[in-house]
């Protein structure tokens, strides 16, 4: 016979204790939010924003580039970035160096600027420019003013220097020496009327 | 429940930020890494290492050098030292500028400044107070210029002059960057020690040029030879108690050879735009022979501090 007892006891299992539903405190979200904020803002104050050239203890491209030393070539190129937003260029070739489509030629990439002799950049800067030119294959036809009487050798050597070896440009061309410029401005004393393209691309760039 | 394509996608997902962080991110910040120039001299930076060098990386690599030394340089701030490079030829406006720049001084050290230029007039000040501090004495036609030194526990302890950027190792492969300093840091040992001789007899036996050194003598890259036609050049000159008998002398392997040219290859401190620092023209080209070399300060380039 089977026997009662060998059937299992049906037992009535105790609801389980639940956990409740407690809301989530509002201060945790404030909390995180802040933290996340903070996070950010560190980051970018201090990241350099992955850029290559940035290494600790500098936090910014732009810290980089305040430590420069102010001797020689790079002293060059931090003088040259004031003249150059003096303003100067700055007005007709944009603070980017970009220009303006159709009407004033870039700099950035620019094969007449990152010529490795600065005869003929030298010339532009100092006499000016007119006429038909293309640059980065672009066709420009405007003109530019000349800078003989309102900047120095200094002044226009450092702008040079800038415009040639700005690394934001992607522009990698040698620096441009007061001493070269003054050269070139002794060689160009009678003349006072701009150049054109042509007549420049007869003179060597090494003159 | 089927969990499997909730975890597959877990670990896809954390391995994926891995490879995006460790591998990508790099590769695109310094995976095109090129030649630079030093800044101001404009010389092509960095040059790659000679041959029989680039052998030494290798074996810099199997000895397991990198478990010891790092070669990596760290600096933890940048500051500057106001430089006197030119008297001019008003001596009194100078020393009028001079004594308001530094009151805590007497005239007769402000005299002294003036003899044995460059001089450093402060040291370790901010870049703005040394730039107006040299405009100050420029004003009385006297030069001064703030230098740019980079300052730091490494750079404190004679290990390099900056700290070490990516292009120190541009032509090294593998890098041997290091992780741990039981031993001093590499990344200017060729600066610090450029004698070959020094390499060698250190690999053979460290303690007899360092004393207490915890370095182990790495005497199998080296041989024991018989004195055949006279004593080579190239025999290691050890102490007594370390020179083998009479008629034989030890010589270095090749791999010794290669090791220590690879040893005074290095040399990362050239100043570059990433990592400006003022090195001073040497006064005399002989500052690397190896008499000064036995002293363990590292040449640090900096005039001589007032």
């Amino acid at each position: 016979m089977i026997s009662d007892a060998k059937q299992p006891q049906q037992v009535q299992a105790q609801p389980e204790r639940g956990s409740g539903k407690a809301p989530v405190p509002i201060w945790l979200f404030i909390l995180l939010f802040l933290l996340l904020y903070w996070g950010m803002v560190y980051f970018d104050l201090r990241g350099g924003w992955f850029d290559p050239r940035v290494y600790a203890p500098y936090h910014t491209f732009a810290q980089v580039e305040t430590w420069q030393p102010v001797s020689g070539a790079a002293g060059l190129f931090s003088q040259g970035k004031a003249v150059y937003n003096k303003p100067t260029c700055v007005a007709c070739h944009q603070a980017d160096g970009n220009g303006v489509p159709n009407l004033n030629p870039p700099l950035v990439g620019s094969e007449w600027v990152n010529e490795p002799e600065p005869g003929r950049v030298i010339r532009i800067a100092l006499n000016g420019l007119t006429g038909p030119i293309t640059v980065k294959n672009q066709p420009f036809n405007g003109n530019m003013v000349p800078w003989k009487d309102t900047l120095t050798d200094d002044e226009i050597a450092a702008v040079l220097t800038y415009i040639r070896q700005n690394r934001e440009w992607g522009n990698h061309a040698p620096e441009v020496t007061p001493e070269r410029v003054k050269a070139v401005r002794e060689k160009l004393k009678s003349r006072s009327t701009p150049f054109t393209p042509d007549e420049l691309k007869q003179i060597p760039a090494s003159d | 429940m089927n969990f499997g394509p909730f975890i597959f996608l877990a670990a896809f997902f954390g391995l994926a930020c891995s490879w995006f962080g460790m591998v990508l991110t790099p590769q695109i910040q310094i995976g095109r890494l090129q030649q630079t120039n030093t800044v101001p001299a404009g010389a092509v930076y960095p040059v790659a290492r000679p041959g029989l060098a680039r052998q030494g990386l290798s074996v810099y690599r199997a000895n397991g050098c990198a478990y010891c030394h790092s070669q990596q340089v760290s600096q933890s701030g940048t500051v500057c030292d106001l430089v006197l490079t030119d008297v001019g030829t008003n001596e009194t406006a100078l020393l009028v500028a001079l004594r308001k720049i530094r009151p805590a001084f007497s005239e007769a050290e402000d005299r002294e400044l003036m003899v044995g230029l460059p001089k450093t007039v402060r040291q370790g000040i901010p870049k703005e107070e040394a730039e107006a501090e040299a405009k100050l004495i420029g004003a009385t036609g006297a030069k001064a210029s703030s230098w740019i030194i980079p300052v730091g526990p490494d750079i404190a302890r004679g290990w390099g002059i900056r700290r070490t950027v990516a292009e120190d190792f541009l032509f090294d492969y593998p890098v041997m960057p290091g992780s741990q300093r039981v031993g001093p840091d590499l990344a200017n040992v060729g600066v610090r020690r450029p004698d070959m001789n020094w390499q060698l007899q250190h690999l053979y036996a460290p303690r007899i040029e360092v004393k207490d050194s915890p370095m182990p003598p790495y005497r199998f890259l080296f041989e024991k030879h018989r004195i055949e036609h006279g004593p080579s050049s190239v025999a290691l000159a050890l102490p007594p108690a370390l020179a083998p008998e009479p008629g034989y002398e030890i010589l270095p392997k090749p791999e010794a050879v290669a090791l220590a040219t690879y040893l005074t290859s290095l040399r990362a401190n050239e100043p570059l735009f990433v990592s400006p620092v003022s090195v001073a023209e040497p006064k005399t080209p002989a500052t690397n022979n190896p008499a000064n070399s036995s002293v363990g300060a590292e040449a640090t380039n900096a005039p001589s501090s007032k």
